[in-house]
């Protein structure tokens, strides 16, 4: 078998598996987007291609439900999350990375590890919380406990990217007499624009997929989010919204998704440098 | 030595100091504490069960022209309200009024998230007893009934030209042409909220009642007739006549999308669906449940929907005002007109616009020979394992007998478990 | 006495050490923040601290549990506080130190600089650290605490005040028969679970990752953003969907994919063995998109001369993969792969929104699918048993901290072994 031959196959091979790999996870985001389109309201009815495909779901969505109102909350959310998660969590692999204080060694892993322990009964905790602090009911509180959340893990690939940039270069600057804010700002951040695109993109779409939390800290209907709303469609054990659920899940993941292919070469480059140091 | 010692010392010395500390007496912190609660409010807030709101706007608007409060209405799920109080309440968020179901009226009263409402025996008079009753725990009234309900026979009358008399004729139908259905009878067997009517129609029984007490320790949901019950029910999926698909949790909506979509020619469901079943354009008829093979009724569950005020609310006494109002004779009339759910109102029940409903009257009838779901809070522990028990039945998992003996041990250590008083 | 002696006691007032040190401002600073943190703090601390040790006295006025989250709370102040009052302790201490050997003390410029200087990192990692108290730690006291506590159904607030009752929810878990009749089963899913469908999703990412990454394959950017697709749609969406395509009669992988195939409808729902199937499918499907992602990064950064030089010791693709790519891989994610396999271990969310650790199975207190948590959020939620909830959960988390303690400590190693 000559070598040509050899990787023809290989090809193919390659093709066919990444084919099928493309067909699994695609099948039912196609089947969510064809049961918008069907007339019925429940799962039983909805076929992967309507016969009478109809965009009343999408109409109703708008005129019947708050799901404007519901996706500007969650995009402002989302926002906030994402404009301060990168300023937080630069600011603090920046630290990480270059110099040494108490807890350098091990903080980050502690708070990884603490991370795992299962919250349920903390959220009562948190709940008060907010509550002491006057920010119940609103989304400032959402917004930085989902800061909270996301800062260890996304700090760690932060630091290994930062550790990627040679420090001889801060160093220089230091001996022309920049401050230690002007060297992040001048040298550190203009080159780890990569990993903070990632972050960025992790942090914007973490509120999206949140329903517990904000169910249980917002209690008004106009401030409510797109999942707490997406949700509470489909668990109604009595209620038959299936398709509407479609519907309005549909509309959520078309942004995301085109958000992660503008990204996408950002994203790559970013979680690359990000993952090699460890 | 010595240092070992005192560190737990002042541990403890400073512990009592602190504990003689703290809030003055009576100054308040958290928790309810009503101030004056004949005062007027500017507002109260009530939580509506979800897309039930509509029902009960008109009541509120008069209320609101009439005593100059204003009312805010927010549709929170029926099941999830309690859980909300539990925190929303404290905070100063909660409302002065939620709606429930009966069953929870014991958990949420010991807990003391729901306060009872002392009103004169003329406005419990314009209620039926059994309704009343069912919102009773421990001897006091704790809120309004607002409907009163109970899983009826509800046909596609396209497909069915009137309700059988037996389960028996129903099966038969089932296994003949069906009117040109898939399935010609669904009902939730594996849900044990529709499968008690059964289970207790052949004898079983939830907690054994003495005198209008029920006792925790006697469950007899393994008895004889249960037993013959989960049999009979079990048949039904052994025949094949309901499919695999509508056991266990998604059953519900699939059961209704089946019928929407006339795919099945009759269900077993409550009033709550009516609505929604017409609006899918179903021209539906509505019947008791068709009689059991032994010859008894179906011993559906009956459940009443109240209005309870809560123990946070600033306002009891216009809290309870406003439930009076919304309930009252008048208002009750025109949420039924709108949800199609039957308040338990007497002078209502004669009424022709209940009377002369077909699907009203069905109800009425139905909850005449239904049970009251406990309202004890053990009955939190029946629910899974009786569900259980009835899908590995339905399976073929499991025998009935074993399925049920196996629940009511696992009834009987949860309740010993969580319920030590 | 000594200069050193002296100011650190009359540190015992904060800043008054700093003034005998003759650094005033410094002093000033100090005495005037020990003020403003006794006027902001004094009245919530005493309540919180008298809240925390006696959950409160009166009902309905004391609600406990509001009350044992200001105590925590409190805790963390007067942690802050003592902080900066052992700091402002040493300081003066170190500077009658200097005083006491005859060396200049900093002027106020060079405290300054000092400051900027040592306190950079302090200041760039403060705020988040302050963010993470509240958010990470502060729920994880709540919760231990939580479980030395009777709060359940019965000793609730506003009607009863919970209680401090030590070490009996504890005790009582062991001593239940239904918690030990049924534990040893779900434990065991759950960790067949944890294991298969994490080390799946990896698997599939690193695989598919590796698949793409060759040199010589087309469309690779479209390839690429369809497959991280799933994680583009909130997992609950997709647990939701998945649980009505795997519908036993009605779902479309019964009735059109498997029909295609010509294979009989398998009872997805109702069986444990194929409901167990589904979620690991389910499981792999939402969290390859990340690993493959993650991977992909690491292998565009392996130098490619590694791989020319094993071509040249005539390695076959197989041993290139297994002896350069797949440690690398392994080696530079480790402690995220990790984080994937306890985020698993507590994946409440796919088993509760698939089938609610459905379908049943005989002689048995859980579902056929139920993991611990999910099996814990039904056993103690049905009837608020917070306080046993809070126990279990205490005791997951020791295993689950120190199974993860110790891999990571092993990947340090391995790790401060140098392996590049």
């Amino acid at each position: 078998m000559s070598i040509k031959t050899a990787n023809r196959i290989r090809l193919t091979l390659s093709y066919l598996i990444l084919l099928g790999a493309i067909a699994v996870v695609i099948y039912p985001i196609i089947w969510v987007v064809g049961s918008s389109l069907n007339p019925g309201n429940s799962l039983s009815s909805s076929t992967i291609i309507p016969e009478n495909a109809t965009l009343d779901h999408y109409r109703k969505l708008f005129a019947e439900t708050e799901y404007l109102t519901w996706y500007w909350n969650t995009l402002k959310i989302c926002f906030i999350t994402m404009v301060l998660s990168v300023i937080f969590i630069g600011l603090t692999a920046y630290a990480f990375s270059r110099y040494k204080f108490v807890g350098r060694k091990n903080g980050l892993l502690l708070f990884l590890i603490l991370q795992m322990i299962p919250q349920f009964v903390a959220i009562l905790a948190i709940y008060i919380l907010a509550f002491q602090v006057g920010l119940l009911d609103t989304h400032l509180a959402l917004i930085l406990v989902y800061v909270g959340g996301l800062i260890p893990m996304n700090t760690y690939l932060a630091k290994n990217y930062y550790d990627t940039i040679p420090k001889e270069l801060d160093e220089s600057a230091r001996i022309d007499g920049a401050g230690h804010f002007r060297i992040f700002w001048q040298i550190i951040l203009p080159l780890s624009k990569p990993i903070l695109a990632v972050i960025a993109l992790f942090s914007f779409i973490s509120p999206f997929a949140d329903f517990i939390l904000a169910s249980i800290l917002i209690s008004s209907d106009e401030k409510q989010t797109l999942a707490v709303g997406l949700f509470n469609m489909i668990s109604n054990k009595f209620g038959n919204n299936f398709t509407l659920f479609a519907a309005g899940s549909v509309l959520v993941a078309i942004p995301i998704g085109l958000l992660f292919l503008s990204l996408q070469r950002y994203f790559i480059s970013g979680l690359t440098a990000g993952g090699t140091k460890g | 030595m010595k240092k070992l010692l005192a560190l737990p010392l002042t541990f403890a010395l400073a512990a009592s100091a602190l504990a003689a500390c703290g809030p003055q007496e009576g100054t308040t912190s958290t928790g309810g504490k009503k101030e004056d609660s004949s005062k007027k409010p500017e507002k109260l807030v009530i939580w509506e069960d979800q897309e039930k709101g509509v029902g009960t706007k008109d009541a509120i608007k008069k209320f609101e022209e009439k005593h100059g409060i204003k009312v805010e209405l927010k549709e929170i799920p029926m099941l999830d309200q309690q859980e909300k109080l539990r925190l929303d309440g404290p905070a100063g968020k909660g409302p002065d009024v939620i709606t429930t179901p009966h069953d929870r009226i014991g958990p949420l009263a010991i807990e003391g998230l729901i306060t009872p409402v002392e009103v004169s025996d003329d406005v419990t008079k314009l209620y039926t007893e059994s309704s009343v009753n069912a919102l009773t725990y421990d001897g006091k009234l704790y809120g309004l009934p607002k409907s009163t309900e109970t899983p009826v026979f509800i046909y596609n009358k396209k497909m069915m030209d009137k309700a059988p008399e037996s389960l028996e004729d129903l099966m038969a139908y089932a296994k003949g042409d069906k009117g040109g259905a898939q399935y010609g009878y669904l009902a939730n067997w594996t849900d044990f909220y529709f499968a008690h009517g059964v289970l207790s129609g052949f004898g079983g029984y939830v907690f054994k009642e003495d005198n209008g007490t029920l006792d925790p320790k006697d469950v007899g949901l393994a008895n004889e007739g249960a037993v013959e019950g989960l049999d009979y029910i079990t048949s039904w999926y052994k025949e094949g006549l309901f499919p695999k698909g509508i056991i266990g949790e998604k059953a519900g909506s699939t059961i209704d999308g089946l019928f929407t979509e006339g795919k099945a020619a009759s269900v077993m469901n409550g009033p709550w669906s009516f609505q929604g079943y017409k609006d899918a354009g179903i021209d539906i008829g509505v019947a008791p449940m068709p009689k059991l093979p032994n010859g008894e009724y179906v011993k559906t569950f009956i459940g009443v929907k109240g209005y309870n005020v809560s123990s946070f609310s600033k306002n009891q006494e216009w809290a309870t005002k406003l439930v009076e109002f919304i309930t009252n004779e008048e208002n009750a009339k025109v949420r039924y007109e709108k949800t199609a759910e039957i308040p338990p109102v007497v002078s209502l029940m004669e009424d022709p616009i209940i009377a002369d409903n077909e699907a009203a009257k069905a109800v009425a009838v139905q909850s005449e020979r239904g049970v009251p779901m406990p309202n004890i809070p053990e009955m939190a522990e029946v629910w899974v394992p009786a569900a259980n028990a009835l899908q590995l039945s339905a399976t073929g998992k499991s025998k009935p007998k074993a399925a049920l003996d196996s629940a009511v041990k696992t009834i009987g250590q949860n309740i010993e478990a969580n319920h030590k008083k | 006495m000594t200069h050193r002696k002296t100011a650190a006691l009359l540190s015992i007032i904060p800043g008054v050490g700093q003034c005998y040190n003759k650094q005033w401002v410094k002093g000033s600073i100090f005495l005037f923040l020990a003020a403003c943190y006794f006027i902001a703090f004094l009245d919530f601390l005493n309540i919180g601290l008298w809240g925390i040790v006696t959950l409160g006295t009166e009902v309905p006025r004391d609600h406990s549990i509001f009350l044992l989250v200001n105590g925590v709370i409190s805790l963390i102040v007067v942690a802050i506080g003592l902080g900066f009052y052992a700091l402002n302790f040493y300081d003066a201490y170190q500077n009658g130190k200097k005083r006491d050997m005859g060396l200049k003390l900093n002027t106020l410029r060079e405290q300054y600089h000092n400051v900027i200087d040592k306190g950079f990192p302090y200041l760039m990692v403060g705020p988040g650290f302050l963010l993470l108290v509240f958010v990470v730690i502060f729920p994880i006291i709540f919760m231990l605490l939580l479980s030395f506590t009777n709060y359940n159904l019965y000793n609730s607030p506003p009607s009863k005040l919970v209680d401090w009752v030590g070490l009996q929810t504890f005790i009582e878990m062991f001593t239940l028969d239904i918690w030990r009749e049924t534990f040893i089963s779900v434990f065991a899913w759950t960790i067949i679970w944890t294991f298969t469908a994490t080390t799946l999703q990896i698997g599939v990412g690193i695989f598919l990752a590796v698949l793409l990454n060759q040199k010589d394959l087309k469309f690779k950017g479209l390839i690429r953003t369809l497959l991280i697709l799933p994680w583009a749609v909130p997992a609950f969406v997709s647990i939701l969907i998945f649980s009505g395509l795997f519908n036993d009669t009605f779902g479309a992988i019964n009735n059109d994919v498997l029909a295609a195939f010509g294979i009989d409808s398998i009872p997805w729902m109702t069986d444990p063995f194929y409901t167990k199937i589904a979620l690991i499918f389910i499981q792999s499907w939402l969290g390859f998109p990340f690993v493959m992602a993650m991977t992909t990064g690491v292998l565009q950064s392996i130098p490619g001369e590694l791989y020319e030089a094993a071509t040249v010791d005539g390695a076959t693709t197989w041993d290139k993969f297994k002896k350069i790519t797949l440690p690398m891989i392994l080696f530079t994610t480790a402690p995220i792969l990790i984080t994937q396999y306890t985020f698993n271990f507590n994946n409440f969310n796919v088993i509760y929104l698939f089938n609610n650790g459905g379908p049943a199975i005989p002689d048995q207190n859980a579902g056929g699918t139920d993991i611990l948590i999910s099996w814990i959020y039904n056993l103690t939620m049905t009837s608020a048993q917070y306080s046993k909830a809070a126990a279990v959960t205490v005791m997951l988390s020791i295993i689950i901290v120190s199974v993860s303690l110790f891999y990571f400590r092993k990947t340090k190693s391995f790790k401060d072994e140098g392996m590049i």
